[in-house]
């Protein structure tokens, strides 16, 4: 099998079993009956907000490779900047905490509990009786990747892994190099700053937060969740920590700006 | 040292002095450029393209911020960080990887330091280094004198260049490269991974008696045994709808070159004729044109591409496309031809091979205002004054007064069919425009289908993923060998003749390649490379590894390491166009910055070797003086300091001595500017 179609599946597998468990534990029968007996009219609900985020998506897919060229060729170079800001900091975080327990939890949570965590609110928002959570959810996903681009596009920075190797251990390529045929598909070297990883992570921790009278068991395990991915990026050797702050900041704005364009339903 | 007035002092005090009525001075004063820090960019591929580069620059930045220097590290992927270096010049410092994949004639510096080279773009001196007295001498020297006397010349070049340090030679790496002879053997019969080394590897467990008195069953390590029962289950499970399309690929070419026993021996799995490569190096996925400097690491695929008239293979002179050659005269040379065909069918001519000399020397023909000269092989095309068709099969080389040494790297550049180049010689545009008057369309181009007269032709390619070429049965090898020793009708029309067309090459490569089809997949990094390699998904790693994937290599059962010699020693380049690195002592102190021996065990874990000279992969021409063998210092700049740990006081003193300043932060002043 090759690698990448193993990875792929094996995270079918494993974000699909948790996908079923949290369901039943968090969003529970009564509710999911109900959202499998309204689940078209709830999709035509939203789909506004769903095309939006497919558009994105899809023109990410096509043109990623031509906005990396022009990145390539016009962006501006701040690999020495955002070293020259933060110095060895991820460095340190890598040298103070790593253990090979950590290293593997961080690289699961990053590859399999990142997907879950984005895949998860969008069925437990999508069985709520109302639609506004899972429009703004949606939303702000389709922001974040559509700032996301716009960002890697102007901004052509390495990860600290790929800048200082005799600091920073690429941990997740070198204990899991079948995760790079997955990464690779899905993302350049250089799309560094922001972190995507972070932003989409705090997007739905704080729609988490926000959700929290809905859902209070997911409220914990989100922030949980979402933290554990935003110190994996770092711990990983991925991202640095100037491209986490950068996530973050884009996440709240995403999320306000999804507030703001989609109006509570009365 | 002078105590350095900051401007709003200055200013604070020109007021002072203008009430006083002392315009003159504070005129004199304010007027001057204020000194700031030096900022240094060092410019290397980042750690998932080249893990060594990247430890060098590091290294190189620490002890620069040591200093005093404000070292700024840019990571660039390779042909971003080529057309910086080589094409535009805009840069300070790079780290890289000289072109040569093998041990080179001391002429390579010719191209690479000759100051008349300094206004081109390409791998011509790109550290725009004039030394008309010195270097330029010398290297003129070299390529006319024989003996002792060119021994001479050259061990004064690399004294010169060791003190002017256009660029700092680090090390020559070990080629390491991960391996698994389950499907193809022979990997360590010399580089493996040189036009040579893939020519002539077997596919693994031929029968002996299919090879029909070759006499290449010595070549093989374990002949037979290395066949282990989970090849055929890796083959299985691996590729799906690639499989077929190699099947029916290999069933044309066993039609047409029959009389092949290397084929015919395995019988059945025929994808197992495919020799699966990985590289973190996604260029050859993109462009296949022989002569751009930003895409061509060593240049070896699209060697295999286009045939050169010679090859060198571990040193032995191997008459490729040329069947002979002689010296006629002070400075002529006959090459005939073999019998080729370009991949399109058409015949290689003396023409073509004449039109190929002129081209390189300027890829616009004559159209452009001054001649575009190729980026690449420029040094080698400079000894060649003319070109001249004499027959269909004989071309004539004027040469400029060189040496049998010179004129053999003369005959290493590649071929080109002139029905395709030709069209290429306009100006470049974009859209219909001309975008810059020095470039032609013949040094941007993609070269998308090449057409080469090599042993492999291009087949289909998804850039940035995979690419895949496939054996060329019309190539000479395969043609003239299967006529050779074989039954029934050729198709050749090149057995009319009694002499044998394949005199001067070697047994192994004859009727080779051994494998019908050559695919190379890119991979994120050097790790999942080996990784590929250890799973059986590929057969060998085809490009640099680092200090953290060789130990995997051992751990991967099936999988093994293997190395060869190398040219392409690791270095610093300096732009010495710019102030300061325009001093030579400044970059000798520069020089001084940088623990080889250091680096050789932590970037490269071990497997490199420190080096003073660029030709420390030939010790036959280095002096005793730069030669480091069991030194632990380099003999011309030694690191100050101790294993890896810089003395900064005494690097500051010597650019004090240098006539550099410090400000009272121990910031390194760049020259006013």
């Amino acid at each position: 099998m090759s690698p990448l179609l193993a990875v792929v599946s094996s995270l079918a597998l494993w974000v699909g079993s948790a996908l079923l468990v949290a369901s039943v534990a968090i969003i529970r029968p009564r509710r999911l009956y109900a959202l499998w007996d309204d689940l078209r009219n709830r999709l035509w609900e939203i789909r506004k907000p769903l095309a939006a985020l497919v558009v994105v998506l899809i023109a990410s897919a096509i043109g990623r490779s031509s906005l990396q060229t022009v990145s390539e060729l016009f962006g501006l170079q701040l690999t020495w900047a955002i070293h020259a800001l933060e110095g060895d900091f991820v460095a340190w975080v890598q040298g103070t905490f790593a253990s090979p327990q950590l290293t593997m939890y961080f690289s699961s949570v990053y590859v399999y509990g990142y997907v879950f965590l984005l895949a998860f609110p969008f069925l437990a928002y999508l069985a709520l009786p109302r639609t506004t959570a899972v429009k703004r959810l949606v939303v702000a996903y389709a922001l974040n990747y559509a700032i996301g681009l716009a960002l890697y596009t102007v901004v052509f920075a390495y990860g600290p892994r790929n800048v200082m190797p005799d600091l920073v251990t690429s941990l997740l390529f070198t204990h899991n190099p079948e995760f790079m045929a997955l990464t690779g598909e899905v993302n350049e070297p250089t799309n560094v700053f922001p972190s995507l990883h972070t932003s989409l992570s705090v997007t739905v921790g704080t729609f988490a937060v926000l959700t929290r009278r809905e859902y209070p068991l997911w409220t914990p395990i989100a922030v949980w969740l979402a933290t554990s991915v935003v110190i994996a990026t770092m711990y990983l050797g991925i991202h640095w920590l100037t491209d986490v702050i950068a996530g973050t900041a884009l996440a709240l704005g995403a999320v306000y700006l999804s507030c703001r364009l989609v109006d509570e339903e009365v | 040292m002078t105590r350095q007035i900051s401007r709003r002092g200055a200013l604070a005090g020109g007021f002072a002095a203008l009430s006083a009525g002392c315009l003159g001075q504070t005129r004199n004063i304010a007027g001057r450029d204020r000194s700031s820090q030096l900022t240094l960019e060092i410019n290397a591929p980042p750690a998932d393209r080249d893990p060594n580069a990247i430890r060098i620059a590091r290294h190189l930045a620490e002890n620069l911020e040591a200093v005093g220097v404000d070292a700024r590290i840019n990571t660039l992927g390779h042909t971003d960080l080529r057309r910086k270096v080589l094409i535009n010049h805009n840069f300070d410092v790079y780290v890289g990887q000289f072109r040569e994949a093998e041990p080179f004639d001391p002429d390579a510096m010719y191209g690479y330091t000759h100051s008349q080279f300094v206004a081109e773009s390409g791998w011509q001196n790109p550290f725009g280094f004039t030394d008309i007295n010195g270097t330029d001498e010398l290297l003129a020297t070299q390529r006319r004198t024989d003996g002792n006397e060119r021994i001479e010349a050259v061990a004064d070049l690399q004294r010169t260049l060791g003190q002017l340090q256009p660029f700092t030679v680090v090390a020559f790496p070990d080629p390491l490269t991960a391996v698994r002879e389950d499907r193809f053997e022979g990997w360590t019969n010399g580089q493996p991974l040189s036009v040579g080394g893939l020519l002539g590897l077997e596919r693994a467990g031929t029968s002996g008696g299919g090879a029909d008195g070759r006499g290449n069953g010595g070549r093989r390590g374990a002949d037979g045994g290395t066949e282990t029962p989970d090849s055929n289950e890796t083959d299985d499970d691996n590729q799906t709808d690639d499989d077929n399309q190699t099947d029916d690929d290999n069933q044309t070419d066993d039609e047409l070159i029959d009389h092949n026993p290397l084929t015919d021996g395995d019988g059945g799995a025929d994808d197992d004729a495919t020799l699966r490569l990985v590289t973190t190096d996604e260029r050859i996925t993109q462009n296949w044109n022989p002569l751009a400097a930003e895409y061509r690491r060593h240049g070896t695929f699209t060697s295999l591409l286009y045939d050169r008239l010679a090859l060198v293979e571990d040193g032995e002179v191997i008459p490729w496309l040329a069947a002979d050659w002689e010296r006629v005269g002070d400075s002529g040379i006959e090459v005939s031809l073999r019998a080729a065909d370009w991949h399109d069918g058409e015949p290689v001519t003396a023409e073509d091979v004449a039109f190929t000399y002129e081209f390189l020397r300027d890829t616009s023909m004559g159209n452009a205002e001054s001649p575009v000269p190729t980026p690449t092989f420029r040094g080698r095309v400079s000894a060649v004054e003319r070109a001249t068709a004499v027959d269909d099969a004989t071309v004539r080389l004027t040469l400029d007064n060189v040496n049998d040494a010179v004129a053999l790297r003369a005959l290493q550049v590649p071929i080109l069919p002139e029905h395709v180049w030709e069209e290429r010689t306009g100006m470049a545009t974009i859209a219909g425009f001309e975008f810059d008057a020095e470039t032609t369309e013949a040094v941007v181009t993609n070269n998308e289908n090449p057409v080469g007269s090599g042993p492999i032709r291009f087949v289909e390619a998804a850039p940035e993923e995979s690419v895949a070429f496939e054996r060329n049965p019309d190539h000479f090898l395969v043609r003239a060998s299967a006529a050779d020793g074989s039954t029934g009708d050729t198709g050749g029309g090149s057995t009319g003749d009694t002499a044998d067309p394949l005199a001067g090459i070697p047994e192994r490569f004859r009727g080779k390649p051994a494998f019908a089809r050559l695919e190379i997949e890119v991979v994120g990094s050097d790790i999942a490379a080996v990784q590929t390699v250890g799973d059986g998904h590929a057969d060998a790693t085809a490009s640099n590894l680092g200090p953290d994937s060789v130990p995997r290599i051992g751990r991967e059962a099936d999988a093994r390491l293997v190395t060869g010699q190398s040219g392409g020693f690791y270095h610093v380049g300096y732009n010495t166009r710019r102030a300061p690195l325009s001093n030579p002592r400044f970059r000798a102190v520069l020089a001084s910055l940088i623990d080889k021996q250091a680096l050789v065990d932590t970037a490269f874990g071990g497997y490199a070797d420190a080096a003073a000279s660029p030709l420390a992969a030939t010790p036959e021409w280095v002096p005793s003086d730069l030669r480091w063998e069991d030194r632990d210092a380099d003999p011309v700049h030694p690191f100050v300091g101790e294993s890896g740990s810089l003395d900064a006081e005494t690097a500051r003193n010597r650019l004090r001595e240098a006539g550099y300043r410090f400000d009272e932060d121990g910031r390194l002043l760049a020259p006013g500017k």
